[in-house]
């Protein structure tokens, strides 16, 4: 076999290990020590390869952020964040027909401006929001699925594990992807909340509604967000001004977090070691699949199979658009099977330089910023949709009486306004780079 | 049994996230120390207070020396020490729902040498750390601001690789014996999280 032979072979190896339930990082990294072995026919170039592998790949400053922000969003849990938030949304808008889910779309979209992942977004939110949902009698199906696709804002609103990763596979600025991730982010909560007020409409029965709240107290619950606001500010903010570079805006935001947590007596001993426990769990898990891609990207690369294919698409003269959308299909169908982390460590390496190469008039920068948002959208849109949505297993093991096929027909709606969301940021590049200087 | 090899990942995830929040507070101080001393270098201070501005920095007020050094070399610690609790509890992202159809004992074959194949990884993984700990000790390289030894960041993280390595043996040895007796040791975990 030559090595460009060698290169295409692995992939559906690859893709065979995994689905035969391997878990990903191994067999990337499986996969890539085997490929490098036979690529130049020397076994032992993969063990003098190991002697600093997992060492560089883990000794990362770019990538110390991930367990920072993980550490930051369950600070923010501690805290108490999260029902100030949604005492805030609700008194604003529970009185409203599907009020109080928009007021958890809304308490959602707070909570992902402070916390990059959306798992930990929708189990926080749906530990304070579900019970107030089924009080105000929100039918079970309607309940778990507003949160679980509110959950999803936790990573399409800035600060962002997958846009971190993104940002380091594809060299580019993580302030500017951001800041491109702002408005796509806030659309993905507008969106929500249109849904869940045409949801209500066609379903009279699956919301209920609670009085007005005074004025007055309305304006109490907002002023109660205010660590929220400072510590999204300082953070994003401070990243995109240079004051800051985005490891050290992970860590202040992590201190932050932190402070007010503990301010608020919810930071202890032992809620403290909880929260390592958690992040050890979520950081190995990424760590380890980063460690996996390294080896298969590595191995990847010296097959030239990466470019070979980019110029194989190129030569064939299909217009970007085709291109640009089966690679979006592409992810949306992997997203029901396959994580976010995963997906994307996987296939960057191989879809960014096919992406790279295309003509949409855009510039190179710009591309790769509204390429990342695309992907970062379609992936997440994986989380809510069966048989593997995340995000519908955490808010269903909450309320175990809601069977979750019922929670499967409300979160079409919420799809559906992912995929209508999909389609209008790619027709207009515009909304993505709005906010950055050109 | 279990129990004693649970309770010592949850030790070096508590001690891996103890390293993590020395490195958070330490970039902390460090961008605490860099603000100071511009605000001190700055128009602030240029007149009757310059006086006290030379005081302050001849103290040393400034950016951490080397913080970019002492993250990269703890946060190798941090990971690697995170590794043990993820592996014991079944945490690392896989895709189940084609394999979910197999006749149980077929599952649990599989899952055993998958579980076996991990082991191996991660044995080799710690290996391969020490081989490279023992090239930095014989090369002496050393950090670029700090001058401290590479080879020690290499031993901290192997502390960690080791303890990895012996969980992963540890858990292919319990599903070789659930595989062979059908008696379930270590029940299959719930999804990652991520």
């Amino acid at each position: 076999m030559t090595n460009l032979e060698i290169g295409l072979v692995s992939f559906p190896a690859l893709l065979i290990l995994i689905f035969l339930r391997v878990p990903i990082g191994l067999a990337m990294f499986v996969t890539g020590a085997v490929g490098l072995g036979l690529v130049d026919g020397r076994p032992d170039i993969v063990l003098a390869k190991l002697k600093t592998e997992s060492f560089s790949a883990f000794s990362s400053y770019s990538l110390s952020i991930v367990p920072m922000f993980l550490l930051m969003g369950q600070f923010s849990t501690l805290g108490g964040m999260s029902q100030s938030l949604f005492k805030a949304a609700e008194s604003w808008l529970g009185h409203r027909r599907g009020g109080v889910a928009m007021a958890a779309v809304g308490a959602c979209a707070g909570f992902g401006s402070i916390c990059g992942s959306s798992l930990a977004t929708a189990a926080t939110m749906g530990r304070v929001a579900l019970p107030e949902l089924r009080r105000y009698g929100y039918s079970g199906g309607f309940a778990s699925a507003t949160l679980a696709a509110g959950g999803t804002l936790g990573i399409l609103i800035p600060p962002s594990i997958v846009l971190v990763i993104y940002a380091i596979l594809t060299e580019q600025n993580i302030a500017k992807l951001f800041l491109a991730a702002m408005i796509p982010g806030l659309l993905a909560a507008v969106g929500y909340v249109l849904v869940i007020s045409i949801y209500v409409r066609l379903h009279p029965d699956a919301a209920g509604t609670r009085p007005p709240v005074p004025m007055n107290e309305r304006w109490r619950a907002l002023l109660d967000v205010w660590p929220v606001m400072l510590i999204f500010g300082s953070v994003v903010g401070g990243i995109y001004l240079g004051w800051f570079t985005p490891t050290e805006g992970a860590a202040v935001g992590a201190f932050g977090t932190g402070l007010i947590a503990w301010l608020n007596k919810g930071l202890t001993l032992k809620t403290l070691a909880e929260s390592f426990v958690m992040v050890a769990r979520s950081t190995a898990m990424i760590f380890f699949i980063v460690l996996g891609a390294g080896l298969f990207n590595g191995f990847l690369a010296r097959t030239q199979a990466p470019q070979e294919i980019s110029q194989f698409v190129v030569s064939q003269g299909f217009s970007p658009w085709a291109i640009l959308t089966i690679i979006l299909v592409f992810y949306l169908v992997f997203g029901c099977l396959m994580d976010s982390l995963s997906m994307i460590l996987l296939t960057i390496p191989i879809f960014f330089p096919v992406i790279a190469v295309l003509d949409f008039g855009l510039s190179m920068e710009h591309l790769a910023i509204w390429f990342g948002i695309l992907v970062l959208i379609v992936v997440e849109v994986g989380l809510i949709t069966p048989p593997v949505g995340m995000n519908l297993f955490i808010i269903n093991a909450m309320d175990r009486d809601t069977p979750i096929s019922e929670t499967y027909k409300a979160v079409a709606y919420f799809v559906t306004s992912d995929i209508v969301r999909v389609i209008l940021l790619v027709l207009f590049p515009a909304i993505t780079l709005f906010l950055l200087p050109s | 049994m279990h129990r004693f090899f649970t309770g010592l990942s949850r030790l070096m995830a508590i001690l891996g996230g103890s390293v993590l929040t020395l490195l958070i507070l330490l970039i902390c101080v460090s961008i605490l120390g860099r603000s100071l001393n511009t605000i001190l270098h700055g128009p602030l201070f240029d007149g009757a207070l310059s006086g006290v501005a030379a005081w302050l920095l001849a103290l040393g007020i400034g950016p951490v020396n080397g913080d970019f050094e002492l993250v990269e070399a703890g946060i190798a610690f941090t990971i690697f020490a995170f590794m043990p609790l993820c592996h014991i509890t079944g945490g690392h992202a896989s895709v189940e729902i084609f394999t979910s159809w197999l006749p149980e004992k077929a599952n649990s074959l599989w899952g055993m040498i998958i579980e076996i194949v991990f082991a191996l990884v991660m044995v080799t993984i710690a290996i391969k750390l020490k081989d490279g700990m023992y090239s930095q000790i014989r090369t002496g390289t050393t950090t670029f601001l700090l001058e401290f030894p590479i080879w020690w960041a290499y031993a901290l993280s192997l502390l960690g690789a080791s303890v990895a390595a012996v969980v992963a043996v540890y858990m292919a040895c319990a599903r070789v014996v659930e595989a062979l007796t059908q008696r379930v040791i270590i029940p299959i975990a719930e999804g990652a999280e991520h």
